[in-house]
């Protein structure tokens, strides 16, 4: 296939049954229908699963049951729809089942409004769900980005036995740009799913059951080891970022999704001006790339953190710089985007930036 | 030079590249009224462009309803009739993509008799109308649901900022094909600003140069 133009949400979808979807089901909501709409076109002609069903609450719980019966599966929504998916959700981690959640972000909070924003890193990486898990949360800056990490969901999913959140704002969801279908994906040697609940053909004498719940403490507590076990092999296989002029930069911004659009145009403006600045761009917000932060040269004037939210991923800045170099915020939200023009002004009025 | 008619609709296959085209021409034809029928996206529609167009002393014309930019609910204001009562005033309609959006022209079927334009955007790049056969379909469908005939097509063929001549030439091709199938003529060929051609090239139809009014330098 040659290159074509493609809508980020139709990417999504088309890229989802390039990774081997056999089953979809999920509510509608702006700014992520086109994904549904997309997919109800074209699974049942492939022979594949689409349901719109009652309510999200209703649609994580069918990805719960057809993950746990070994299909590969994939449920979309924004903001407060992601919401409603907690519960389900964490227990699909606990249960340990591979899925494929897709979330494109808009403002909020509650209902907010239909345009984009990135207000949902904490619901991403901290969970609006119960207990110690954590999802894979990958947040692609463009359309092709979003296309290959969504192509490689599946894998992924299936070899940690994990869910992913593909994480974008409406802005990924709705623009377009020129795609190309054919890249390849990592090749991943997967594990047999002997432990679907497809029936007992394969393994007489052996039920299987997709579960989260331990009454017993201990077993309870041994489970939430195992977890942490997987989740370590998880950060340190899977974390992934892009640096960007990082070699002597003066200045250091960290921004993802669409927020690192914007300040690469910014960067541009500002080695114009004579001033050095380079970028961390996690494209894993879980694991957060907190390796990259020793990149950083111990000549740096600080770093500023960019987001199309009120400071959420800050926190893991904060964290991954560990006191090492001043750290200031710059955030827009509710759906207002920035032009690049205000992140020149925050890296040249840095001083003003600087979190206390 | 292409006069354009009292009413001009442009329809064509979602994201082929409409809006971008009312605009332009509403600009560079001097139109007095864009109207923005588009009730299937929620960004990128022409309605934001209210303040632009406004500088051309432009009128627009969406929803009347307040956060009319920030709703992605169908309503469309009744002042979409004034062009058809004033012919002093020249008009084009945004449509929304495919029949779903040419339901709309429904509401016009008592206008048949006006001096109106129906104009297919046709972008090669775009997955479901790549070819002869794929554009004459989404034809069919879109005069079978909005019950107005097409009478021109606009070669839009692009990659966005990967466009060269060569993908602009691969639509010809393609759009070349479809106005012989249909009898239909290429009215414009659009060539993106940033695309850079030699001046004495020559399309099909009339060219018009575009400007990129909705997509930032960062997007």
């Amino acid at each position: 296939m040659a290159k074509i133009l493609m809508k980020g949400n139709e990417a999504i979808a088309l890229a989802a049954i390039k990774g081997g979807i056999d089953a979809f089901y999920g509510y509608p909501i702006t700014p992520q229908n086109e994904i549904p709409e997309y997919l109800s076109k074209h699974m049942l002609d492939l022979g594949r699963v689409f349901l719109q069903s009652e309510s999200e609450v209703s649609a994580i719980n069918m990805v719960y049951g057809a993950a746990g019966a070994g299909k590969r599966v994939m449920t979309s929504s924004s903001s407060p729809g992601i919401a409603l998916k907690q519960e389900g959700i964490s227990y699909i981690a606990a249960a340990e089942l591979p899925c494929v959640i897709v979330s494109v972000m808009r403002g909020g909070p509650g209902l907010g409004s239909i345009q984009p924003s990135q207000g949902d890193y904490y619901q991403a990486t901290r969970g609006g769900g119960n207990g110690d898990y954590q999802l894979i949360v990958y947040a692609p800056e463009s359309i092709q980005e979003t296309i290959d990490i969504m192509k490689d969901s599946f894998n992924i999913a299936d070899y940690y036995r994990n869910p992913v959140l593909v994480l974008v704002d409406g802005l990924i969801g709705q623009m377009m740009e020129s795609v190309d279908f054919d890249k390849p994906v990592k090749e991943r040697e997967l594990p047999e799913k002997d432990w679907a609940t497809n029936g007992t053909i394969n393994h007489p004498g052996r039920r299987n059951v997709a579960n989260s719940l331990h009454l017993d403490p201990y077993g309870l507590e041994q489970h939430n080891i195992h977890l942490q076990k997987k989740y370590n092999l998880i950060k340190e296989n899977e974390t992934a970022f892009e640096l960007v002029n990082m070699k002597d930069a003066e200045y250091v911004i960290v921004a993802y999704g669409t927020m690192a659009r914007i300040c690469r145009s910014a960067i541009e403006m500002l080695n114009e001006k004579g001033i050095k600045v380079g970028m961390i761009r996690p494209i894993t917000l879980w694991p957060f790339p907190e390796a990259a932060f020793d990149e950083i040269s111990e000549k740096a004037k600080g770093i500023l953190c960019c987001e199309l939210s009120m400071g959420q991923m800050i926190d893991d800045v904060l964290i991954a710089n560990n006191g090492r170099h001043k750290v200031g915020f710059f955030g827009r939200s509710g759906g207002v985007l920035p032009d690049p023009e205000e992140i020149v002004d925050a890296i040249v009025n840095f001083k003003d930036k600087v979190v206390k | 030079m292409e006069i354009m008619k009292n009413i001009t609709f442009l329809t064509g296959y979602y994201g082929s590249g409409k809006s971008e085209i009312a605009v332009n021409l509403a600009i560079q034809k001097k139109l007095d009224i864009l109207v923005d029928l588009d009730i299937i996206n929620p960004y990128f529609r022409s309605r934001e462009m209210e303040k632009e167009l406004d500088k051309y002393n432009i009128k627009s014309i969406s929803s009347d309803m307040d956060q009319k930019m920030n709703l992605d609910m169908p309503y469309i204001s009744s002042k979409i009739f004034m062009p058809f009562h004033d012919k002093s005033l020249k008009a084009i309609f945004d449509l929304g993509g495919n029949d779903q959006g040419a339901k709309l022209l429904r509401q016009f079927d008592d206008y048949h008799h006006h001096d109106i334009d129906l104009f297919l955007v046709i972008n090669i790049y775009r997955y479901e109308s790549s070819s002869p056969e794929l554009i004459i379909k989404l034809i069919n469908k879109i005069e079978g649901m909005g019950g107005f005939k097409v009478t021109g097509l606009i070669n839009n063929s692009n990659l966005i900022r990967e466009t060269t001549i060569n993908e602009i030439l691969e639509g010809e091709k393609v759009v070349k094909e479809v106005s012989e199938m249909t009898n239909l003529p290429v009215i414009y060929t659009t060539i993106w600003e940033d695309v850079n051609l030699a001046d004495n090239l020559v399309f099909l139809g009339e060219t018009l140069k575009l400007k990129l009014y909705f997509r930032k330098n960062w997007l």
